[in-house]
């Protein structure tokens, strides 16, 4: 062989192997490695290394989501993978198979559902939002928007107020600014957008949107050690045990474990990462430890505008959750030593009291708590003097109706009658089965209660005390003896 | 029967003559067997039985023009497979291009072949340019030449740059209305060759279909012929340059052999070269071109990273017109300044001052380039 034979030849094997890398290389691409590792983790049904390609009816554009987030749990029954698929919520390009690329132009990150972008998402049009007056209560997302979980107005007044910062108690601030063109009357109109105290405070990200400057040194302090904290729904949580949640209407539908851990059958989630939710699923039977990723964690110091943890809180996730009875997880994680209960409180879930209107808000911007607080103990105790007030189940599609089915716990009809609260929401799950006599169905477990009533009874209750602070007195329960003082 | 016999042989020998003639005929008429005829065709030109050993030195040539012609051809092949998924509107045109990159058997790796190839056929094609400036090659009688060079060298840009914007992303969107504000700027004719180019009065779904056409056709045609009058006019011109042989110095012949070995050398090195870089790195990508929101931070390809520094200075009608005219006016002028010029040996004193001025042009684009890619 010659000198220029052997070069030749040794560039035809140079040629060979770097089409060997090439294929190297393509065999090696991360979805196939998905793929792989989903067949390895399923072996009783190994699929094709192959795209999986899914077509949603409700948008015709294919997608390969699942070709790397194959497992991944269906987001709800409301939302069939087979007619949503994940880009009409998620943004991103569907037909990327390269994550980068895919998730590049993903709205809202992981959640769509964050109210910075929640209008393109959740709230398109026909979802939940765009609905006329007569269907008010549907715009959830522009309810959400206006409610005090988003604004935190109530709490801004009332801070700003006690600093002296405002003359008085009346709302002009909200995390974001926030507009009701209908507002009933003595309620906000619009929301400015809580201010700095100093031109040189406001962040970056945050100039030119026309924020105030009120010169006042409680405002940035407010703002940096509480607001930004993570006690609303725009500010992602802090993410400690406990207290991991998402934003916007995920941070109350899409659960979380105390740990933030994901134990569903995605691959590409890790599950060793705090900050995720349990399982890709949405609920609106939300149990009480999902409130509590933000109520109850502590207390905050308005002295020196800290948040401070509670102490006396078991360590997050396993063994508490496995071993635990749900009232006794309940006692130790959600009561405060001090704090008196009674035993509805206890064993219900906070939303089988609390309505959507309360936790979701009524379409108008709530300027303080006593806006959006409507339940109280006689809305379905019912008083020493009167029954509970019911009202029936008028027509198909009526929104207790809706709700009643969205949740499957029980079954709801037309002709029903269920408590209603006095501003005229139904609780679909408190019904009247007989004249004077009233059944609960819990939204998580789907128990039945019978509701026991103050009327008729020697309850030494007074006409115009209905809060819980006064029941409290006789019926809170006794931890020490595990019995309530008066049921 | 003498003169029968005399009558018959005149009439055979007419009837020969016919025969013959019918024969030359024919023999003009015959279908070729041949289709490649050896003493015209440019292959054959390009490859004689004996050529001057000097025109095989690598170290004179680095076998740029070459490299530069070889990746044309890689990139025109891998392009026809692209066109097979490519669809040239504003709604499909980025998704095709994901299909290609992320479901298509091989599509990345076609992608990202085609896509390296076009870039080092611009960097080898402009290397060749400075190799021509250094070595004098320009000179008389290879002036006209230099200039179908530098027009080639033009033509490959845009062939480049209508490439970029067929991505149909964020960063292809926003360079073509850039581009195409630029193509407004030029006086007199801006107006009607931004509507010929556009094809509306917004960029939109014509300006893709024309960018796609001219990309995929008018500019491999153009090209394809510029470079086959190039090479054409190279063997005119007395192929390669090479220093003039010194008085009574045996003349060097190699053969075609060693031409064509050294050729198929170079190109298995050159094609290992570019599937290897392909396959490490993949074609960019950006997010689908959103025309509603204005990208955050949007970069000229490469090639024009100098015209975007530029214009981040100076007027748009200096900046993206008047500048670069200017240099390629210079450029064109540049054999005709350099008078003295002698083809065939590297940086010869007389051409100093031609390769300062060119070497300090060529720094001034590669430091603005730089300073617009880091900043």
């Amino acid at each position: 062989m010659s000198g220029q034979q052997r070069l030749l030849a040794s560039g035809l094997l140079l040629l060979l192997l770097t089409l060997a890398l090439a294929g190297w290389r393509a065999s090696q691409a991360p979805w196939r490695q998905w793929l792989r590792r989903y067949n390895a983790a399923h072996p009783e049904q190994t699929v094709p290394i192959a795209p999986r390609p899914l077509t949603p009816t409700l948008t015709g554009q294919t997608e390969l989501c699942t070709t790397c987030h194959l497992g991944i749990e269906e987001i709800s029954p409301s939302h069939p993978l087979d007619a949503f698929g994940c880009v009409i919520c998620h943004g991103g390009d569907g037909l990327a198979l390269d994550a980068d690329r895919a998730h590049a132009t993903l709205r809202g990150g992981r959640n769509p559902s964050d109210l910075s972008v929640v209008a393109t998402s959740c709230g398109q049009a026909n979802c939940h939002s765009g609905y006329d007056a007569t269907h008010a209560d549907q715009n959830q997302v522009e309810r959400v928007l206006r409610s005090l979980q988003a604004t935190y107005a109530g709490g801004i007044a009332l801070v700003r107020f006690t600093f002296g910062a405002q003359p008085d108690r009346r709302a002009r601030y909200a995390v974001r600014a926030v507009a009701d063109p209908n507002p009933p009357p003595d309620w906000p109109m619009e929301l400015a957008t809580m201010p700095f105290s100093a031109e040189e405070d406001i962040p970056p990200t945050l100039v030119g949107q026309g924020i105030a400057v009120s010169h006042h040194p409680i405002d940035t302090r407010f703002r940096q050690g509480c607001l930004d904290g993570g006690c609303h729904l725009w500010e992602p949580a802090t993410l400690a045990p406990y207290r991991m949640r998402s934003t916007g209407c995920a941070a109350c539908h899409y659960l979380y474990a105390d740990d933030g851990l994901y134990a569903g059958g995605d691959l590409t989630i890790a599950r060793d990462e705090p900050g995720h939710g349990r399982e890709h699923r949405l609920t609106t039977a939300i149990p009480f430890s999902q409130c509590n990723h933000c109520h109850n964690r502590g207390v905050y110091s308005l002295r020196t505008m800290e948040f401070h943890d509670r102490p006396d809180l078991p360590p997050a996730g396993s063994p508490l959750s496995e071993f635990l009875s749900r009232q006794e997880r309940r006692l130790a994680e959600y009561y405060q030593p001090v704090g008196p209960f009674t035993l509805c409180e206890w064993e219900l879930d906070c939303i089988d009291c609390h309505t959507s209107d309360e936790a979701m808000g009524n379409g108008h911007i709530a300027g303080k708590i006593e806006d959006s607080r409507v339940i109280e103990c006689r809305t379905c105790h019912g008083t020493v003097w009167e029954l509970p007030q019911t009202a029936p189940i008028v027509e198909e599609g009526e929104r207790a109706l809706l709700q009643a089915r969205l949740n499957g716990r029980g079954a709801l009809k037309v002709g029903d009658r269920v408590v209603v609260t006095t501003r005229g929401e139904k609780l679909w799950a408190v019904r009247e089965v007989a004249p004077g006599r009233f059944v609960q169905t819990l939204k998580v477990s789907g128990e039945t209660l019978e509701v026991p009533l103050a009327y008729g009874t020697n309850c030494p209750q007074k006409p115009d005390e209905q809060e819980s602070r006064y029941c409290h007195a006789c019926h809170a329960y006794d931890r020490d003896r595990g019995t309530v003082a008066a049921p | 029967m003498a003169s029968q016999s005399a009558n018959q042989r005149s009439g055979e020998s007419a009837k020969r003559r016919g025969n013959e003639s019918a024969q030359r005929l024919d023999a003009s008429f015959r279908p070729r067997r041949r289709l490649w005829r050896r003493h015209q065709s440019l292959l054959y030109a390009l490859h004689p039985d004996r050529l001057p050993a000097a025109s095989l030195r690598f170290t004179y040539t680095f076998g740029l023009g070459g490299l530069a012609f070889l990746a044309a051809l890689i990139a025109i092949g891998t392009g026809v497979l692209l066109a097979f998924y490519y669809v040239p509107t504003p709604d499909q045109a980025h998704a095709s291009v994901v299909l290609i990159e992320d479901v298509v058997a091989w599509g990345s790796l076609v992608r990202a072949l085609h896509y390296w190839s076009a870039q080092v056929a611009v960097v080898a094609a402009t290397l060749h340019m400075a190799r021509v400036v250094f070595t004098g090659a320009y000179a008389r009688p290879r002036r006209f030449n230099w200039l179908i060079g530098l027009g080639l060298l033009v033509l490959l840009l845009l062939w480049d740059f209508s490439g970029y914007v067929l991505r149909w992303d964020e960063g292809a969107y926003w360079a073509l209305l850039v581009g195409a504000a630029l193509i407004q700027q030029i006086p007199f004719v801006g107006p009607s060759l931004y509507l010929a180019l556009v094809g509306d009065t917004t960029v939109g779904a014509a300006a893709l279909l024309r960018f796609s056409v001219w990309h995929i056709i008018g500019l491999t045609l153009v090209v394809g012929f510029g470079v086959a009058y190039h090479l054409f006019r190279l063997q005119v011109d007395g192929g390669i340059s090479r220093p003039p042989r010194p008085p009574g110095q045996p003349r060097l012949l190699a053969s075609k052999d060693d031409l064509i070995r050294v050729e198929a050398i170079a190109t298995l090195i050159a094609v290992s070269g570019l599937i290897a870089l392909a396959a490490l790195a993949p074609a960019p990508l950006g997010p689908a071109a959103d025309l509603t929101q204005p990208p955050a931070d949007v970069r000229a390809p490469w090639i024009f990273l100098w015209v975007q520094r530029l214009l981040r200075w100076i007027d748009p009608v200096w900046a993206g017109v008047a500048l670069p005219a200017l240099l390629l006016l210079f450029l064109a002028a540049l054999p005709w300044f350099d008078a003295h010029a002698r083809a065939g040996l590297w940086f010869h004193p007389r051409q100093r001052a031609a390769h300062t001025a060119f070497l300090l042009l060529a720094l001034a684009l590669v430091a603005l380039s730089l300073w617009e890619a880091l900043s």
